[in-house]
């Protein structure tokens, strides 16, 4: 049977079970992976998975549920007890579907993996490092073709269906001379193509050579408040704070410190925020939101101003704010004016950050983390690679005191990002 | 059907190689109330069947969602077809693993009636109301469960075999204020163990008296100071020390990593702490007791063992799956494990842990003129440098021997092989946490434990 059938039929099961309001998502998965470890490419995998996840709301009291066998019965024993957990938990006003839709059926990526290319792809990124970077040591480098047919429908007559598939690469590693090692390093990223070298994307080479140069470390001279120049694989780390405190936890808690700050000016003028799923340069996107809503790109801080909350249908209706039009991710920074090596250039003293290794957060958004794979920054110059060092500061803090984003970024398939400079962060 | 109606042995005649084939079943329930709502409520199960086949030291994987015959043959089928697309191209004639013949079978679900999703709803809401009315000074409540029952049955081509199933269930109350400044000021405690919910959580009452100590420590926290950044004699609590044990020193000792090279390779037979400590990945019992995350066979079919990772200040050994035993030449140890069906096993921790000294706590604060107890541990990362971090979210000052003022949430660094050789003391008690979820690729349950834990570490912060 389709996605599309499976969907129908247990929506049919979860409505004739008394439900007033019902949805159902359907998902397939089918994913081959091959992966390098300890120099080999020594595992191939072939997954298939099934996913059925179903919603029911009876009398304003919801339950969710998901399995993954497709038969009869397990449908129908789903169903009955996401009957007996609706009607063993609180009626909620807030509760409710997405409301009716054009039914609408999305494609995208590409439909069959390559293996030859996958295959070549690791050996190639093996041998240009052998070749380049001899002291480095690739631990793992995975290609996977992933693919997901999707369909979600409710009974409000909403019927989404959706297929893509992509690649995704990741790579770890690590350099050693003698006794002397790096931190691990990882990088990742997707793509509808295996067109290009691993080496060649997603700025994979920089880190390749910077980790061979992070074998011989150095303390920071000492204690000092600077700039930090974030570098795009570890922006999200920072700008996960905003995202998250504007979405439906923090917010129907009460406890985001972004709560009644739509309109207002939350970041520096330099930073635009987009989250943009439908963009064609976004591999890992997506058409529909997990509440069955059609999606839409959007810019959630525009010159540092906030636009949006990331509130899904319950989060508004649990707050009386308006719902985002989408379910966050895919985040794209606009690009700044300068490009990175001017950005660094303009720093008197501070740390290049390519990985952050940190707590979380509380809710004020004061960090601190361990600065790893990074460098010490000294008069416009890359001083040397750093060791033991910790970074603090406050997150909210922080994104106001952006004073420069770069010209270039990376496409991560699931981001695009630049290239950061904050000021006033304790390095100790 | 369910797992143990089906029987694998029929299938063992279809392994050409090295093969395990394994059922796999993971069960979670979550429900949430956020200020007294219920805001989840769901349940989610996920089972399926997974070949892996080993070929001229290539592996191959393969799974299904399905239990069906069909399902069961076609993943033997696509991992051993997996395992020569690679022997081909990379495979060595002469790689082998290490053998292993086991047979374990193990069961934690409870012998009780099951409570509905009424009662445990009705639970939350005891806890919720006793923190209505007990804690005065809030603005924000957060009480969460969730329970996994992890089901496997496995069956390798040497003849192991095994029916195990472990349960866990664990409740996290988060407690929200604000400081005078109208800043939130938050804490959360997760209670819990090995067991289904109705094994558990017996009772509210235990839980209250913990509520009762979890809101103390939010309300010494409204007035808290910043911690001083810098190298400081502290205090680890004994939930500290299980984190310590767990990203210290455990994630440079798996095998995998070791081969990968982690430090600790270079450390073996060495002192790399101080002779008060002894560190062991538990595999399912402490002193007669039954650990958080019981392991009696690994998905490679292997009876797990005890892995003495440090003895007397000496590093003694690793952690192992096959492959790393083999490359290592050592005894196997039973690490292997997998998050889901769809997953291969990996070289995981099971219930890591720093054994106990013979210090009072009392006499450990005592002994520190200007340093910090840490407690109520939040994420953590380690680095194959030995290099960790974890976040702390609550601590106090200690001046001339005696507790001081509350410290804001920080973070805590340094270099775990130098930092275990500055261990003065240990207490006597040894506190098992059980709600621990290690991230290595996939995600796994892990249980930690250990003693209050005198040392020095890097405190993060202005």
């Amino acid at each position: 049977m389709s996605e599309r059938e499976i969907a129908a039929q247990t929506l049919d099961v979860i409505v004739r079970n008394g439900f007033d309001k019902a949805a159902c998502r359907v998902s397939t998965d089918e994913l081959h992976e091959l992966q390098a470890e300890t120099g080999e490419i020594n595992l191939f995998r072939t997954n298939f998975e099934t996913e059925i996840g179903l919603v029911g709301i009876d009398r304003q009291r919801r339950a969710s549920m998901s399995v993954n066998k497709t038969d009869e019965a397990t449908i129908g024993e789903a169903v009955a007890d996401l009957k007996t957990m609706a009607e063993g938990t609180d009626p909620d006003p807030a509760y409710d579907i997405s409301p009716a839709q054009p039914h609408e059926s999305f494609e995208g990526g590409i439909a069959e993996p390559d293996y030859d290319a996958m295959y070549d792809r690791i050996v190639e990124l093996q041998r240009h490092v052998a070749a380049s970077y001899p002291t480095l040591h690739i631990r793992s480098a995975a290609v996977t073709f992933a693919r997901r047919r999707s369909c979600y429908l409710n009974s409000n007559d909403v019927g989404f269906q959706s297929s893509r598939g992509l690649y995704q690469v990741s790579v770890q590693f690590s350099s050693r001379e003698g006794n002397d090692n790096s931190s691990m390093m990882y990088t990742g990223y997707s793509s509808y193509d295996l067109n290009t070298p691993v080496h060649e994307s997603a700025n994979v080479d920089m880190l390749l050579r910077q980790s061979t140069e992070q074998v011989k470390t150095e303390h920071i001279p000492g204690k000092f408040v600077g700039d930090l120049v974030i570098a795009p694989n570890c922006l999200r780390d920072f700008i996960g704070f905003l995202t998250m405190r504007i979405a439906d936890g923090a917010m129907i808690a009460g406890t985001s410190v972004y709560k009644d700050k739509l309109g207002q000016q939350v970041a520096s003028p330099k930073l635009t925020l987009h989250s943009m799923p439908l963009a064609d340069d976004i591999a890992s996107g997506y058409w529909v939101t997990g509440d069955g809503f059609k999606a839409q790109n959007s810019t959630i801080v525009d010159k540092g101003k906030l636009e949006t909350y990331l509130l899904g249908l319950y989060g508004a209706n649990k707050t009386g704010l308006a719902r985002a039009v989408n379910s966050g991710g895919c985040y794209v920074v606009e690009p700044g004016a300068q490009s990175y090596a001017d950005m660094i250039g303009d720093v008197e003293q501070g740390i290049l950050i390519t990985r952050f290794s940190g707590g979380r957060p509380n809710d004020r958004g004061d960090f601190s983390g361990v600065a790893k794979n990074s460098y010490y920054i000294k008069d416009g110059k890359l001083a040397y690679p750093i060791k033991e060092t910790t970074v603090s500061g406050n997150m909210v803090e922080l994104l106001q005191s952006i004073e420069a984003v770069s010209l270039e970024r990376l496409n991560f398939g699931s981001a695009i990002l630049p290239w950061v400079r904050v000021s006033g962060i304790t390095a100790s | 059907m369910r797992i143990a109606d089906i029987d694998l042995n029929r299938y063992s005649n279809q392994f050409s190689s090295y093969t395990e084939l394994r059922l796999h079943e993971n069960r979670v329930q979550s429900i949430a109330l956020v200020n007294g709502d219920v805001v989840a409520n769901t349940r989610d199960t996920s089972s399926g069947v997974s070949a892996r086949v080993f070929d001229k030291g290539a592996w191959g994987f393969s799974s299904s969602p399905d239990f069906t015959n069909d399902a069961i043959e076609g993943a033997i089928a696509a991992a051993t077809k997996n395992a020569a697309f690679l022997a081909g191209r990379t495979g060595d004639p002469k790689a082998i693993l290490p053998h292993a013949m086991a047979k374990r079978s193990s069961d934690f679900t409870t012998k009780k009636p099951h409570l509905t999703q009424q009662e445990k709803i009705a639970f939350l809401k005891r806890i919720d109301d006793y923190v209505v009315k007990n804690c005065p000074d809030i603005v924000s409540r957060q009480v969460a469960m969730s329970c996994l029952d992890m089901e496997k049955k496995l069956r390798t081509s040497e003849g192991s075999d095994g029916h195990n199933i472990n349960t866990r269930s664990i409740i996290v109350v988060r407690l929200t204020t604000r400081n005078d400044a109208g800043q939130p000021i938050e804490l959360g405690v997760p209670f819990g163990s090995r067991g289904q919910f109705e094994d558990v959580f017996v009772s509210t009452e235990d839980i209250e008296a913990k509520v009762d100590e979890l809101y103390r420590r939010l309300m010494d926290k409204k007035q808290a100071v910043k911690p001083i950044s810098g190298y400081h004699d502290v205090i680890l609590a004994s939930d500290l020390a299980g984190i310590l044990a767990h990203e210290a020193i455990g994630h440079t000792t798996e095998g995998d990593i070791v081969r990968a090279g982690s430090v600790a390779g270079d450390y073996l037979g060495k002192q790399v702490a101080s002779e008060l400590v002894t560190l062991v990945d538990f595999a399912n019992t402490y002193e007669g007791e039954t650990l958080p995350v019981p392991v009696y066979l690994d998905d490679e079919g292997v009876a797990s063992q005890d892995a003495v990772l440090i003895e007397h200040g000496i590093l003694k050994s690793f952690m192992h799956n096959k492959d790393s035993a083999q490359f290592f030449g050592m005894s196997l140890t039973g690490n292997a494990r997998a998050f889901s069906y769809a997953d291969e096993p990996l070289v995981r921790m099971r219930n890591t842990a720093i054994l106990p000294g013979t210090s009072k706590l009392d006499e450990m604060i005592g002994s520190i003129d200007d340093g910090y107890l840490l407690m109520n541990p939040t994420n953590g990362q380690a680095d194959s440098t030995s290099e960790f971090m974890f976040g702390v979210q609550m601590g106090y000052e200690i001046k001339n021997g005696k507790l001081g003022r509350a410290i804001t949430d920080t973070t805590i660094s340094g270099i775990a092989f130098d930092m275990l050789k500055e261990v003065t003391m240990l207490s006597d008690e040894m506190v098992w946490s059980c709600s621990g979820m290690c991230g290595k690729k996939q995600p796994m349950p892990v249980g930690m434990g250990g003693p209050s834990v005198k040392t020095r570490v890097f405190i993060g912060g202005e």
